[in-house]
């Protein structure tokens, strides 16, 4: 018996031991491989797989993997995979998740040198000011934006006209008038939604519900948490009275709006998303795009309100992973400036994909002007900011995603959802 | 080595014996003692899934996970998610497929009983992603599933919440559950039931006594050590849902109601960083299952002999 | 249920017998159906009220294929790379390989624990019980560790060598060789036979339904594992087929009917498996009945 446990006692030693020592690093000179971890996207993919064959030619040593994943997974990967010490070479993920990698020293400042810049002034001055703040920290810039977007909101016109209503007139241009457009729109049989005017982008509560609390007076701050009750017991009202438990216009359940915008079955009049969603309606259901029956109207605020919010803008970065050996990184930076800011690229990001990369030349540019509806979405930049990404964002967003299934789905008073919820982000603020 | 001479028999069998157990045990010590032992030790520290360094903190995480509200998903509110989901689904199931496992044990044509078999059994073969998959549209307020209560409660155009509601969602998941698993657990029971002597039942049939009887006084009490057997593996297997649940959350709905323990622990540890505090939750689990364990042996060992 | 003894052979016990098993039969079956049926629809189809059973004849005329573009689309996935079969091809791998190790240790260990005294052997045995308390969202971050200490992440032995075995396999054949009759070894053992000779020249050979029986809950259970490969397999080709549908559950162009489609061919091996090796899947009784005879 004694002996048994001596032996496995003994085995787990050894096992730790030699789980401990860390891997040896690979030389500078020998081949170089990178690890690329990137969301799906499979415009994006189309565009990339080309850049990487055609960076390859460039640099015959270097060797490309890339990894893709659903949004959420990516996430759940890259921390895993840094828990433990490995992880991609360079990496993109929203910058409310990536932020944090900078504040932890995981990521790399940028290479300046490499990607053609004096300093990181320099590389700044290269976008629209203030739009990539988000990734100097301490005189360093630590990422190279892949996309900045907003959302706006999507509009079938042949579903309005259905209704009864003239997309171009009748268009809700407050929350007000879309909940009144939508119960026009909407169809039931019995309680049951078979046609939806809008619905929201549920789990994504940082970017287009702390706007509608803003509109309101209210905000989420790193310090105090929910400021503003009234704002917030006011937003999470609205939310209650479009559920089940009030007009039953919409819920979380339900197939997302987005998807099923695109197939235009007459099951959903507006949805809201991104400029990228033009790429994806293209490929999905050419007729729909060309038919000319679908539109963008800028993001609705309260009739009341007392600032002018639109959704929040949030970015995506390319990051390198500092804990790579030197040489990598350097060609981590080396690929990304390829795909990033090779002359052209950003325009095909924008035309193939949808992706707006804040660079003044690009954004200034004709192209942008050229895309659908780019002026809305930029009239919608102009009055947004971008999403929430200080500490607890991950974690503060569900805490709202589930105060709002509260209210939504177990008609769960606001006040008293607000105070749960006003709880819970301090706890998290907290920690 | 001047024992040798005295190694008799037995003690050369009991080497190879234990020689036997080896890989196994090489197995389990790396891919489970070191694990665990490892998620024990990161349950003492404030280990975060990026930063650099991390501290000990002595059972810190053990307190806060007891006093205070996780960021809203509190392990109070999972212990409960998991045992409504538990009790819920362990307790019908043992029941139910002991049930119909009688039942199909009475019926006469074996390809009938065949069937049932087969077709109770089919949708535990499936891939719990599939499973989830198909329920989520079945329960969808315009799915079949929805038009089938409607069609049942003879009402029209009402929306059963099988998602949306608190308990209609936690309901959904047990029957998820229970539709997969139902004819695994049936088969179970025949395997026990065909287990006991037929000569038993003839000698009941032969004092006369009903079908009724034979079952609540003969049958019962003769398959009680397979009926602890199952009701374990059913509870320790209930104790560890995570996929539906998982899917389902994965796919809008609310995540408190059935915000069960492995779920908090994946939220916690892989969505949300906190790895220390997911570690004490997992430490919390492993505990409570080691506990039920023990007490299934204590309540067993009486009948550990039972053998036919 | 008190006239139960004046009920004839075809009385109501039996029709309430059957009308509960029939409404069982209908629970467990009709989802299934519904995905086989739906799988030929398209999502309007599928989400309209009531549901109409029966695919549209217009889904199979050569215009609009609708039943041709559902398989095609849960083939092709979403960038036409027909990743499907190799992720298929992996799932098949890994579980068999598994199946494989798991009967393998698993009878091996089963059989010292269950036939041979040696001191600690019940400490062996309470250990390795106590690994099935263990759920694996426990252990997952130190064993992905583990893994990628040794290189294993994005490789097929690393989604292999986790589950080479399982504590309820050692389990199964311990319960099982504890039965067998001591004798037979015995007697191998008078004849001369060394006892690795005995194992798999007796017991094995004498332990083939319990062997078929765990091989195929070993291979269902990889079938079905969702969280390690979620981990472990990063690199599209090394996926398995759980992940798969996950993944193209949550895609942009995808509807219910190409979801099921590509719910039904996930399954398809599992049901041939199934459907020929029933005896097996169904086994318990059987186990016992070759045991008795």
């Amino acid at each position: 018996m004694k002996k048994a446990l001596v032996l496995l006692l003994c085995l787990v030693m050894t096992l730790t031991s030699v789980f401990a020592q860390g891997a040896s690093e690979p030389k500078a000179d020998e081949p170089i491989t990178l690890e690329f971890w990137t969301h799906e996207d499979s415009a994006r993919q189309v565009l990339e797989e080309r850049y990487i064959e055609e960076f390859k030619q460039l640099h015959p040593n270097v060797t490309v993997n890339v990894t893709r994943q659903s949004a959420e997974k990516l996430r759940e990967l890259i921390q895993t995979a840094f828990a433990s010490g490995e992880g991609p070479s360079f990496f993109n993920l929203p910058i409310e998740n990536e932020f944090q990698y900078i504040e932890a020293g995981r990521v790399a400042p940028a290479d300046y040198k490499t990607l053609g810049f004096k300093d990181a002034k320099d590389l700044l001055a290269n976008y629209q000011d203030g739009m990539i703040d988000a990734v100097y920290y301490d005189g360093d810039v630590y990422g190279l934006p892949l996309e900045l977007t907003n959302w706006s909101i999507f509009l079938n016109k042949k579903v309005f006209r259905d209704a009864g209503l003239d997309p171009e007139k009748d268009y809700p241009k407050t929350w007000e008038e879309m909940k009144e457009v939508s119960k026009k729109i909407v169809i039931r049989d019995g309680d049951i939604i078979t046609r939806r005017g809008f619905d929201f982008r549920y789990s994504y509560e940082l970017t287009y519900f702390i706007p509608m609390v803003e509109q309101l007076g209210g905000s989420l701050s790193e310090k105090d948490g929910c400021v503003n009750k009234e704002a917030w017991v006011k937003a999470l009202t609205f939310m209650k009275e479009w559920g089940p438990q009030g007009e039953n216009l919409g819920n979380p359940t339900l197939t997302a709006a987005r998807k099923l915008f695109n197939k235009d079955n007459n099951d959903i009049a507006m949805c809201n998303t991104g400029l990228y969603q033009e790429a994806r309606i293209l490929s999905d259901n050419a007729a729909f795009y060309n038919s000319g029956e679908w539109m963008v109207v800028p993001y609705p605020v309260f009739e009341d309100a007392v600032k002018d919010v639109a959704g929040c803008y949030y970015g995506h970065f390319y990051m390198v992973n500092a804990d790579k050996p030197k040489a990598e990184q350097q060609m981590a930076w080396e690929l990304i400036k390829y795909f990033l800011l090779t002359e052209g690229h950003a325009e095909e990001y924008l035309t193939q994909v949808g992706l707006i990369q804040p660079t003044k030349a690009l954004m200034e540019g004709a192209t942008y002007a050229a895309q659908p509806y780019s002026e809305v979405f930029k009239n919608d930049f102009a009055r947004s900011h971008i999403v929430y990404y200080g500490k607890g964002a991950t974690e503060i967003q569900s805490a709202i995603n589930s105060a709002i299934k509260q209210v939504m789905l177990q008609g769960t008073d606001p006040s008293v959802a607000y105070d749960a919820l006003q709880k819970n982000v301090l706890e998290i603020l907290a920690d | 080595m001047k024992h040798e001479k005295k190694f008799s028999i037995e003690k050369q069998q009991a080497k190879w014996g234990f020689a036997f157990t080896i890989p196994c045990l090489l197995f389990f010590a790396v891919f489970s003692f070191y694990p665990i032992i490892s998620a024990f030790i990161t349950s003492l520290t404030n280990r975060d899934a990026i930063k650099r360094t991390w501290d000990f903190i002595g059972l810190d995480n053990y307190v806060y996970l007891f006093t205070q509200s996780n960021g809203g998903f509190s392990l109070i509110n999972s212990l409960k998610a998991t045992g409504i989901f538990t009790i819920g689904t362990f307790i019908p199931m043992v029941v139910v497929s002991l049930i119909l496992a009688v039942m199909i044990m009475q019926l006469r044509k074996p390809g009938q009983s065949k069937m049932f078999e087969l077709a109770f059994y089919t949708p535990a073969v499936l891939s719990s992603v599939v499973a989830a998959t198909i329920w989520m549209i079945l329960f969808q307020p315009t799915g079949l599933f929805n038009q089938l209560s409607n069609f049942v409660m003879r009402s029209s155009g009402r929306d059963f919440q099988w998602l949306t509601n608190d308990n209609m969602l936690r309901i959904s998941t047990i029957i998820v559950y229970f539709w997969k698993y139902i004819g695994y657990f049936t088969i179970l029971f025949i395997t026990g039931l065909a287990s006991i002597p037929p000569t038993i039942y003839e000698a009941a049939i032969v004092d006369g006594s009903s079908r009724w009887h034979t079952f609540w006084k003969i049958t019962l009490p003769l398959l009680k050590p397979t009926i602890m057997l199952v009701s374990i593996m059913a509870m320790l297997q209930c104790l560890k849902t995570f996929s539906t649940q998982y899917m389902f959350v994965q796919g809008g709905t609310a995540r408190e109601p059935i915000d069960v323990i492995t779920m908090n622990i994946y939220y916690t540890g892989v969505v949300n960083r906190r790895l220390g505090r997911s570690s004490a939750m997992s430490i919390i689990l492993f505990v409570i299952m080691l506990f039920f364990t023990f007490l299934q042996f204590k309540t067993q060992k009486g009948d550990e002999d039972v053998e036919y | 249920m008190n006239n139960n003894k004046f009920v004839g052979k075809v009385g109501v016990g039996e029709v309430i017998t059957y009308i509960v098993l029939i409404l069982v039969l209908i629970f467990t079956i009709l989802p299934l159906v519904f995905m086989v049926t739906a799988a030929f629809m398209d999502a309007k189809q599928i989400m309209s009220m009531p549901y109409t059973w029966i695919p549209s004849k217009k889904y199979f005329t050569s215009e609009s294929r609708t039943f041709f573009t559902n398989f095609q689309k849960a083939i092709l996935g979403n960038h036409g790379e027909k990743i499907f079969f190799t992720n298929l091809l992996n799932s098949l791998v890994v579980a068999l390989t598994c199946s494989i190790t798991t009967v393998l240790m698993a009878s091996l260990c089963g059989y010292g624990l269950a036939k041979f005294n040696f001191k600690g052997k019940t400490l062996v045995f309470m250990l390795i019980m106590s690994t099935m308390m263990i759920p694996f969202e426990a252990i997952m971050i130190p064993l992905y560790l583990v893994a990628s200490k040794f290189k294993l992440i994005n490789t097929i032995p690393g989604l292999i060598i986790p589950f080479l075995v399982s504590a309820f396999g050692v389990f199964q054949m311990r319960q099982y060789l504890l039965t067998f009759p001591s004798e037979y070894l015995d007697a191998a053992r008078v004849d001369g036979l060394g006892e690795f000779k005995i194992y798999y020249k007796i017991v094995l050979p004498n332990s083939t339904p319990v062997i078929a029986t765990l091989g195929i809950l070993s291979f269902r259970n990889q079938w079905d594992n969702l969280l390690w490969p979620l981990l472990c397999s990063q690199a599209e080709k090394m996926k398995t087929v759980p992940l798969y549908i996950s993944k193209f559950a949550e895609e942009k162009q995808t509807d219910e009917g190409a979801l099921m489609a590509c719910a039904l061919l996930a399954s398809i091996p599992m049901f041939i498996l199934f459907f020929s090796l029933s005896k097996y899947f169904l086994g318990g009784a059987a186990v016992y009945e070759s045991r008795k005879g």
